[in-house]
C-alpha cells in the first residue's frame, strides 16, 4: 500500500488542507522572499553592508532561512504529529482506528508523514528560497544538499519521536516534555561541539560543520571551533554520515516501539534488550567521539588538554540516560499483576523477569565495559577511579529504578511526585548543603558525585571517601531492595486474594 | 438452534484493586440481538472493550466464527463493529468523507455505493456534506453507527448507542436495530436503560459487579422467573374477579373498579390457567398482559442493583 492509498494519511492530508496551507504557505514563501531581498540587496549595493563577500553575505541569508526551517520543519512537525495522536487518542479515533484492518505500520506511517503537511510544505518553500539564496551566494550547492539531508533527517527523526511520545503522553501537551528534554541535553553540549553525541544526534556539528570556512569566503569565520572532523576511536569521520547513521539507528528502536504499541497498547515502550541496545549504541558512539583524548590512557596521558572533564560529563549523561532508560523499561505495577493473575504465579518469580531492577545490571555492565575503553591501557593506576565510577553507576541505577517501582507501587497516581521529591534529597540536597555550610565532602554525598567526583579530578586525594559514599549508597539501595520486595509481595497477595 | 457467531468464555478484566469482568461466558448466535444489561459500573463497557480487543484481558476467550481474539486479531476486526458509547468523529471531515476514511481502511469494495447504502440506513443521506462538527448528538450516533456498518460486519457489539439521544433519536435507533437484526446480524447492546432494549432483544445478559448474573432468551429467563407483574382488565363482574384472583392466591393484588394488576407465579401454565377460570366464571376479560417489560421484570428479580 502506498502511501496515497493509506486512508491515515490521506484523512490526516484532508484535514490539514481543509484547515488551510495557503496562509502558511505564503508566510514561509514571505519569512524566505525577505533574506533573499537582503541577499540580493547586497549583491546590489555592496558598500551598504558591512559584508566582506557574497559568500559570507550568503552564509548569513541562507543559514537564517534554515533556521526558519529548522524551526517549522522539526519542532513544528513535532508539535503537529505529538498532538494529533494524543487529541486523537483522548477522542477514542486511535481506537476506532485501530479496530480496522490497518497495519500498525500503515497507522504509523498515516501520521508521521500525513500531521506535519503543512509545516512540510513550508520547509519546502523556504529550502526552495535557500537554494537560491545559495546560488545568487555563489556557495557550493553541496551546503545547500547537506544541510536539506540533515534537516529533513531529522524531521523524519523528531516525527517518530513525536508518534511515539503521542502514545505515551497522557495529554498533547506532556508530548512536548520529550522534546523539552532533547535541549535540556543540547545546551551544555555546544561548549564541546565534536566530542558530545548529542550534537550528532541533533546534526548540529553537521549543519556547522557545512557552513566552515573553506578559503574562499574572506574572513568571515561563523562556525569557528566547529571546523574539521570529529573521530571515532581515533579515525576520522564524516559528520553527516555519523548524524544520519545514529539517527537510522535510534530511530529504528522508536520505529519498533511506535508499532509495538499500535499493535496492542499494553505492551512494554521498550524491550530489554532494546534497552541495552539503546544504551549500547549511544555509549560506544560516545566513548569513540572522546577516545582520541586519552586513547585508553586515561587520566595518565592527555592529548588534548582543554577538555579534561569531558570523561565526568560524559559519566553524568550516562547516568542520565540509563535513568530515562529505565523508566521507559520499568513495567506498571498493574500490568505485572495481570501477568501474575493470567500465568497464576504467586511468588516473586514474575517481578524480577519483568522489572527493570534485574536489568540495571545489565545496563551497568554494559556501561562498565565501554568505560572500560578509556582506561584500558592505565588500569594499574586508574582502578580505583574506575571502580568508583562503575560501582556509583550501578548504585545509581539500581536506587532510581527501585525507587520509580516502590513509588509507583505504594503512591500510585501520585508516583512520580515522590520519584522526583526522593531524587532531590539523593542527587541535589548535597550540593544545596555543600554550599549552605561551605563544605565540598557533603556534596560528593550526592548520588551523582563519587563517580563524576573521581573521573573529573583523578588526583583528588579522597577517592577513599569517594569510594566509601558509593558504599553507603549500595546501603540506600539494599533498604530500598527491601521496601520494593515487601510492596510487590502485598500486590500478588491482593492478586492471589481477588484470584480466590 | 442456531450456531453461535460470537463465544465468549470465561473472560476476566482487572482494573486496580477490582475485577472489572469476572469469568463471563456467553454466546450470540447470528439474528439474536442480546442486550447486556447492567448498573453503572457493572462491567458493561469493559466487557465490549475486551471483546473488541481495546481491553487487555486477565483471561478468557472471544470467539468470532471460531477465530481466536488473541491469537487471529486481525480476523476478528474484519468481522466485528465496535461502535463505543460516544461519537469519535473528525470534526472537519464531512459525513462522507468520515465515512469514506473508513471504508479505505476496511478495503470496502464499491466504496461510494456502500458509504451511500449506510447513509441511507442511518437517515443520514441529506447529511452527507455536512460537517462532523455540525452534526447533533443523535446524528453523530448514528453517523459512527453507520461507520460500524460499513464493512458490513457479522457481529457488531454497540455500547450504549441511545445514550444521550432525544426520544426521535431513540425511535429512530430502535428501527435501525431492528432492521440490522432483520438482516441476520448478531447483536450484543449494552445499556442501563431497559425501555430502550425491550421490544428487539430476544437475549438477555444481566451484569452485576463484573458478574453475568443471568444469560438466556428472553423466554427461557421468563420462564426461570419466580413470579411475574400482571395485569387484568375486564367489562363488567370486577367483584367475582377479584374473589377468583384471590381464591388463586395472587400476591400484591391492586384493584380498580374495570381491572386490577397482581403478582402470580411466572409458571405460563399456572397463569393460563387463571386466565380460563376468570374466562369460564363468566368475567369478561377484555385485556390480560404481563404488566410492565419482561426484561424489566427479569432484572428486577435477577438480583442486581442501582438500576438507572
Amino acid at each position: 500500500m502506498s502511501l496515497n492509498d493509506n486512508p491515515i494519511f490521506l484523512t490526516q492530508k484532508r484535514l490539514v488542507h481543509r484547515g488551510g496551507v495557503l496562509a502558511a504557505i505564503l508566510i514561509a514563501a514571505l519569512i524566505g522572499v525577505s533574506l533573499l531581498s537582503g541577499l540580493i540587496a547586497y549583491l546590489t549595493e555592496p558598500q551598504n553592508f558591512n559584508f566582506s563577500s557574497p559568500q559570507v553575505a550568503g552564509k548569513i541569508f541562507y543559514g537564517w532561512t534554515i533556521g526558519v526551517e529548522i524551526l517549522v520543519l522539526v519542532i513544528g512537525g513535532f508539535s503537529r504529529i505529538s498532538n494529533t495522536l494524543a487529541n486523537e487518542r483522548k477522542a477514542g479515533l486511535w481506537d476506532s482506528n485501530r479496530l480496522t484492518p490497518l497495519q500498525p505500520w500503515q497507522l504509523v506511517t498515516g501520521y508521521w508523514f500525513g500531521s506535519p503537511l503543512r509545516e512540510f510544505y513550508m520547509a519546502v518553500v523556504l529550502a526552495g528560497i535557500g537554494f537560491v539564496i545559495v546560488l545568487l551566494g555563489k556557495l557550493p550547492v553541496t551546503l545547500w544538499l547537506g544541510t536539506q539531508l540533515l534537516i529533513f533527517s531529522t524531521a523524519l527523526f523528531f516525527g517518530l519521536l513525536a508518534v511515539f511520545a503521542g502514545l505515551v503522553a497522557q495529554r498533547p501537551q506532556s508530548a512536548f516534555v520529550f522534546l523539552l528534554l532533547f535541549f535540556f541535553i543540547q545546551f551544555p553540549s555546544f561548549a564541546m561541539p565534536k566530542f558530545l553525541l548529542t550534537n550528532f544526534l541533533l546534526p548540529v556539528f553537521g549543519i556547522a560543520n557545512l557552513f566552515r570556512d573553506d578559503g574562499r569566503s574572506g574572513d568571515y569565520n561563523p562556525v569557528g571551533d566547529w571546523n574539521g572532523l570529529p573521530e571515532l576511536f581515533g579515525l576520522p569521520v564524516y559528520p553527516i554520515l555519523l548524524s544520519l547513521i545514529l539517527q537510522t539507528a535510534i530511530g529504528i528502536f522508536l520505529w519498533r516501539a511506535a508499532i509495538r504499541k499500535t499493535a496492542n497498547p499494553f505492551q512494554p515502550l521498550i524491550l530489554r534488550w532494546e534497552a541495552v541496545a539503546i544504551l549500547g549504541i549511544l555509549l560506544v558512539a560516545q566513548h569513540g567521539l572522546i577516545w582520541g583524548l586519552w586513547r585508553g590512557r586515561f587520566p595518565v596521558e592527555h592529548y588534548l588538554h582543554e577538555n579534561e572533564e569531558l570523561l565526568s560529563i560524559v559519566h553524568c549523561v550516562t547516568l542520565l540516560l540509563g535513568a530515562i532508560i529505565l523508566a521507559a523499561v520499568s513495567p506498571q505495577p498493574e500490568s505485572v499483576r495481570v501477568k501474575a493473575l493470567r500465568l497464576n504465579i504467586k511468588n516473586l518469580g514474575v517481578i524480577y523477569s519483568g522489572s527493570a531492577v534485574s536489568l540495571t545490571v545489565a545496563l551497568a555492565v554494559l556501561a562498565a565495559a565501554v568505560l572500560f575503553l578509556q582506561c584500558a591501557l592505565s588500569l594499574a593506576y586508574s582502578w580505583e577511579i574506575y571502580l568508583i565510577a562503575v560501582g556509583n553507576l550501578l548504585a545509581f541505577f539500581l536506587i532510581f529504578s527501585l525507587l520509580l517501582e516502590y513509588c509507583r507501587l505504594r503512591f500510585r497516581r501520585r508516583a512520580l511526585g515522590f520519584v522526583a521529591l526522593w531524587l532531590f534529597v539523593l542527587c541535589v540536597l548535597p550540593f544545596v548543603l555543600a554550599g549552605v555550610f561551605t563544605n565540598a565532602a557533603i556534596g560528593k554525598l550526592s548520588l551523582l558525585s563519587p563517580g563524576v567526583v573521581a573521573l573529573a579530578d583523578s588526583n583528588d586525594e579522597n577517592l577513599d571517601y569517594l569510594l566509601g559514599i558509593v558504599v553507603g549508597h549500595f546501603g540506600i539501595a539494599l533498604l530500598l531492595f527491601l521496601g520494593w520486595q515487601r510492596q510487590w509481595k502485598q500486590l500478588l497477595a491482593r492478586a492471589s486474594a481477588i484470584q480466590n | 438452534m442456531s450456531i453461535p457467531v460470537l463465544t465468549i468464555e470465561h473472560l476476566r478484566v482487572d482494573f486496580p484493586e477490582i475485577v472489572a469482568v469476572n469469568d463471563l461466558s456467553l454466546t450470540v448466535a447470528a439474528g439474536d440481538v442480546c442486550g447486556l444489561i447492567g448498573p453503572n459500573g457493572a462491567g458493561k463497557t469493559t466487557t465490549m472493550r475486551g471483546i473488541s480487543g481495546l481491553q487487555e484481558c486477565t483471561r478468557g476467550s472471544v470467539k468470532l466464527n471460531g477465530h481466536e481474539l488473541a491469537s487471529e486479531p486481525d480476523e476478528l476486526k474484519k468481522h466485528l463493529g465496535f461502535m463505543p458509547d460516544f461519537c469519535p468523529t473528525y470534526d472537519q471531515l464531512t459525513a462522507s468523507e468520515f465515512l469514506d476514511h473508513f471504508a479505505r481502511a476496511y478495503n470496502v469494495p464499491d466504496r461510494a455505493s456502500r458509504i451511500d447504502k449506510c447513509l441511507e440506513v442511518t437517515w443520514l443521506t441529506d447529511k452527507r456534506d455536512a460537517l462532523c462538527e455540525e452534526l447533533s448528538r443523535g446524528m453523530k450516533q448514528r453517523l459512527v453507527l453507520a461507520k460500524t456498518l460499513l464493512p458490513d460486519p457479522q457481529v457488531l457489539l454497540l455500547d450504549e448507542p441511545a445514550s444521550g439521544l432525544d426520544p426521535l433519536g431513540r425511535i429512530e435507533l430502535r428501527k435501525i436495530l431492528l432492521q440490522l437484526r432483520d438482516a441476520g446480524k448478531a447483536i450484543l447492546i449494552s445499556s442501563h436503560i431497559l425501555t430502550e432494549l425491550s421490544g428487539f432483544c430476544n437475549m438477555a445478559a444481566i451484569m452485576e459487579r463484573g458478574r453475568l448474573v443471568k444469560f438466556g432468551s428472553i423466554a427461557e429467563l421468563g420462564q426461570q422467573m419466580a413470579s411475574r407483574r400482571m395485569s387484568v382488565k375486564w367489562r363488567a363482574d370486577g367483584g367475582k374477579a377479584l374473589e377468583i384472583l384471590k381464591v388463586a392466591n395472587v400476591k400484591n393484588l391492586n384493584a380498580a373498579d374495570l381491572g386490577a394488576t397482581f403478582d402470580f407465579d411466572a409458571n405460563t401454565d399456572a397463569l393460563d390457567a387463571l386466565l380460563k377460570t376468570l374466562v369460564v366464571q363468566g368475567v369478561r376479560v377484555c385485556e390480560w398482559r404481563g404488566s410492565g417489560d419482561d426484561l424489566e421484570q427479569i432484572f428486577l428479580q435477577s438480583g442486581a442493583k442501582e438500576l438507572m
